[in-house]
C-alpha cells in the first residue's frame, strides 16, 4: 500500500498555521520561573538526583545524540539540556546545596526562554544518550521533567500547546473529535470493512490516532483486517479511541493524565483484556509504562503495540502470512519509544522474518537505534525544522549504508517525519508501515 | 610543628574527617531523596540482575558509540589505572597505610610505578587539552573540572617529586605531597571526583529500569 503524498502535504502545508490556535497563558515572568521551578521540585525524585550527582562532563551524550551530531554544535550536547533542571535541584534538593547556593544561580525567565529551544526543538527524548553515558544517566526522562516545568510556566512552543489545549479542552486533536471519529468509521464500514464500533463487550480494545484517521487510513483499515483475519473479539470505541497523548508530549501533566484516562475508562467499560496501541511511538510508553501511574493503580489489562502484538501472533503462529519476496529489500527503523524505551525489539523482526522479506539490519540498530528527529511532538514544531532535517541527515545515512529500497517502521510519527525528510532531500527510498504490510500478506481464506 | 608534623597530624585527621563524613553525607543525601514506586507492569523482574550487569557493561562502550567516546575511555581508563598503581601499588604507601588500618599487601619495583605516575599524568594533560580545545568539551565544563583535576594532578606530581628528590628539600616536599592527598581528600566529596562514589548507584539504577522495560543496557 502506499501512502497519498497528495494528502500528506495538503496535511504538512497546515502544520505551519497550528500555533496560530494556541492560546498562551498570561503569567508574569515571575510567576513563570516560580511555576517552573516548584515543577522541578516536585518531580525530581531520588534517581533523578543520583543522576545528576553524578555527571563527570565526559561530553559523550553528544556523540549519541542526533541533534549534536547532525549539527556539531555544542550547546546541543544532551546534558547541557538539564541545566536549569540541575542549577534547581542543586539549589533545592542536593545534600550539598547550603554550599551550592553560594554560587549557583536561580534560573530566570530568559533561561527558560532559551531552553525552550533546547528542551523541545532539538530533544526527541529518544535517550540514545543513556545508552552511551558511562554514568547511565536517564537524560531524556529529565528532559520529559524540564517540560512538564516549561508547559507549566506555560512556555512550550505554541504548536504543541495549541495541540495539549484542543486535546485537553475539547476532546479533539487537529479537529477530529468523536463525532468525526465515528463519522469516518461509517464511511470506511460503508467501503465495506468491518469495523466493530462501540461495542459493549470486547476483549480487545483498538485504539487509533488521529493521524490514521486523517492520514494514514490504510493503517487502520490494515488494522482492521488483521483482527477480523485473527477472528478476535474487539472493538474501537469512540470515548477511548486516541491514542497520542499530547499531554505527554508537551509536558502538560494534567492533560496526560486526560488522555490516557480515557482509554482506562473504555477498556473497563467493554471489559477488555487487552488494548492495543496503534502505530504510535509515544503513545505505547504512554500507556503501558505511564498510565498507570497517572491511574494511581496496576491496570486491569495488557497494553499491546500493534507491532508486539503482530509479532506475538506471528511467533505463537496464529497468523500466518504470504510471503512478500526477497526481492523486497527492506531495513527496520526501530522507534525509539518503543525499542529502546519500551523493549519492543523482536517482536517486528518476528513479523518481517515471517514476510520473507530481504531484511537488512541497520548498523546501529535495536536498541540503539538513531531517531529519525521527529519524535516527542519536534515533528510539529516549526521553529525545528531545519535542525530536524540536519538531525534526519544521520538517519537517511544509517539507512543508505543497508542498501534496502525501503524503511519499515511502526510509528506514525517516524513516518510522517521520513516522508517529510524524503521530500525535501529529495531521497528515493519507500516509508513502510509495518503493519499495513501485514494486510497486505494476509492469506485469503 | 614542622609542616611534616602537621601534614601528618591534625591536617591528615581532619581531611580524613571531612572525606568521610563529606562523602557519606552527599552519598546518604542523594539516595534518601524520596522515589515513587512504579505501578506499570514490568515486563521483567529481574531488575537487581539488570542493575548489576550494567554496573560491568559500562565500562566499554558498545562499538557503536566508539567513535565518539575511544579517546575519552582509553585516556580514562590510563589515567585510573595509573593511579591504582601509584596509589596502592608503591610500598611507601602501602606502609602507610598498614601503620594507619593494620592491613598490607606486597608492591611492586618503583620504577613501574614511577611509570605509572607519568602516565597518570600524561593521561591528565591530554584530557585536559582536550576539555579546553574541543568546543563540546568547553560548553559543558565548569569550575569543577578544573578544581578537580588540579586536585588530581597535584597529589601525583608531587609524589613523584618527592621520590626523585626535586623541588625542594625531601621534608618540605614530602610534606606538600601529603598536604596535597589531603586538600584532594577535602575537595573529593564536594566535586565530580565523587564519581568515584556514584558510579555504581548511578549504573545500577539505569540497569535495573532498563530491564524492568525488557531493554539491553
Amino acid at each position: 500500500m502506499t501512502i497519498n503524498m497528495e494528502i500528506f502535504q495538503q496535511f504538512a502545508e497546515q502544520l505551519p498555521h497550528l500555533g496560530e490556535h494556541a492560546q498562551p497563558p498570561q503569567m508574569t515572568d515571575a510567576a513563570r520561573v516560580e511555576t517552573a521551578r516548584e515543577t522541578f521540585v516536585r518531580k525530581l525524585d531520588g534517581r533523578m538526583a543520583v543522576d545528576l550527582e553524578s555527571c563527570i562532563h565526559c561530553g559523550h551524550c553528544a556523540s549519541a545524540c542526533h541533534f549534536y551530531v547532525g549539527t556539531e554544535d555544542p550547546k546541543y550536547a544532551p546534558i547541557r539540556k538539564l541545566d536549569l533542571l540541575k542549577r534547581v535541584y542543586r539549589r533545592e534538593i542536593s545534600p550539598l546545596r547550603w554550599l551550592h547556593r553560594l554560587y549557583t544561580d536561580d534560573i530566570t525567565v530568559k533561561d527558560l526562554q532559551e531552553w525552550q529551544e533546547l528542551v523541545y526543538d532539538s530533544c526527541t527524548e529518544c535517550g540514545r544518550c543513556s545508552m552511551v553515558c558511562p554514568m547511565g544517566i536517564n537524560i531524556a526522562g529529565m528532559v520529559n521533567v524540564m517540560r512538564q516545568g516549561m508547559a507549566r510556566a506555560g512556555m512550550m512552543p505554541a504548536e504543541l500547546m495549541a495541540m495539549e489545549q484542543e486535546q485537553g479542552g475539547h476532546d479533539s486533536l487537529f479537529g477530529v473529535g468523536p463525532e468525526q471519529m465515528k463519522g469516518a468509521i461509517a464511511k470506511l464500514q460503508e467501503a465495506g470493512v468491518d469495523i466493530p464500533l462501540d461495542k459493549h463487550e470486547a476483549d480487545v480494545l483498538v485504539t487509533t490516532s488521529v493521524i490514521d484517521i486523517i492520514l494514514f487510513t490504510d493503517g487502520l483499515i490494515a488494522t482492521a483486517r488483521i483482527m477480523n483475519h485473527l477472528g478476535l473479539d474487539w472493538t474501537l470505541r469512540s470515548d477511548g479511541y486516541e491514542a497520542a497523548n499530547f499531554g505527554l508530549l508537551s509536558g502538560c501533566e494534567r492533560v496526560q493524565k486526560i488522555a490516557s484516562e480515557k482509554i482506562v475508562l473504555a477498556a473497563r467499560a467493554c471489559g477488555a483484556k487487552t488494548v492495543i496501541i496503534p502505530e504510535c511511538g509515544h503513545a505505547y510508553p504512554s500507556m503501558r509504562w505511564e498510565a498507570a501511574n497517572e491511574h494511581g493503580g496496576k491496570l486491569p489489562f495488557e497494553v499491546l503495540a500493534i507491532s508486539e502484538f503482530l509479532g506475538r501472533e506471528v511467533k505463537a503462529g496464529r497468523l500466518k502470512l504470504n510471503t512478500l519476496g526477497r526481492d523486497r529489500k527492506v531495513t527496520y527503523h526501530d522507534p525509539c519509544k518503543l525499542a529502546r524505551h519500551s523493549g519492543t525489539i523482536e517482536e517486528p523482526r518476528w513479523v518481517l522474518d515471517a514476510l520473507g522479506v530481504d531484511f537488512r539490519e541497520v548498523d546501529s540498530g535495536r536498541e540503539l537505534n538513531w531517531c529519525c528527529g521527529g519524535g516527542a511532538g519536534v515533528f510539529l514544531i516549526n521553529s525545528a525544522s531545519e535542525l530536524r532535517q540536519q538531525a534526519f541527515q544521520v538517519k537517511m545515512k544509517q539507512v543508505e549504508k543497508t542498501g534496502a529500497d525501503s524503511v519499515v517502521t511502526a510509528c506514525g510519527s517516524c513516518r510522517l517525519n521520513f516522508m517529510n525528510g524524503s521530500m525535501r532531500s529529495n531521497w528515493d527510498k519507500g516509508i513502510e508501515s509495518l503493519v499495513e504490510l501485514v494486510a497486505e500478506a494476509l492469506p485469503t481464506h | 610543628m614542622t609542616l611534616l608534623d602537621f601534614a601528618r597530624g591534625p591536617a591528615l585527621e581532619w581531611s580524613l574527617i571531612i572525606f568521610v563524613a563529606g562523602s557519606l553525607w552527599r552519598l546518604v543525601g542523594a539516595l534518601l531523596v524520596r522515589r515513587k514506586a512504579d505501578l506499570s507492569d514490568p515486563r521483567s523482574h529481574s531488575t537487581l540482575a539488570g542493575g548489576i550487569r550494567t554496573v560491568f557493561t559500562r565500562m566499554w562502550p558498545r562499538k557503536e558509540f566508539y567513535s565518539g567516546t575511544l579517546f575519552g575511555v582509553i585516556a580514562g581508563y590510563a589515567l585510573h589505572i595509573g593511579l591504582v598503581i601509584v596509589v596502592f601499588l608503591f610500598t611507601p604507601h602501602i606502609l602507610f597505610i598498614d601503620s594507619m588500618f593494620g592491613i598490607s599487601w606486597p608492591g611492586i619495583s618503583n620504577n613501574l610505578v614511577m611509570f605509572a605516575g607519568a602516565i597518570t599524568v600524561a593521561a591528565l594533560v591530554a584530557l585536559l587539552i582536550r576539555r579546553i580545545t574541543t568546543p563540546l568539551l568547553k560548553t559543558i565544563s565548569n569550575a569543577d573540572d578544573y578544581i578537580s583535576w588540579v586536585m588530581t594532578l597535584l597529589p601525583v606530581l608531587t609524589g613523584m617529586m618527592a621520590f626523585a628528590h626535586i623541588g625542594g628539600p625531601y621534608q618540605t616536599v614530602l610534606a606538600i605531597h601529603i598536604l596535597t592527598v589531603e586538600a584532594m581528600l577535602i575537595w573529593f566529596p564536594f566535586g565530580k571526583l565523587f564519581h568515584a562514589v556514584l558510579w555504581i548507584p548511578s549504573r545500577a539504577q539505569m540497569g535495573a529500569a532498563m530491564q524492568r522495560r525488557g531493554v539491553k543496557a
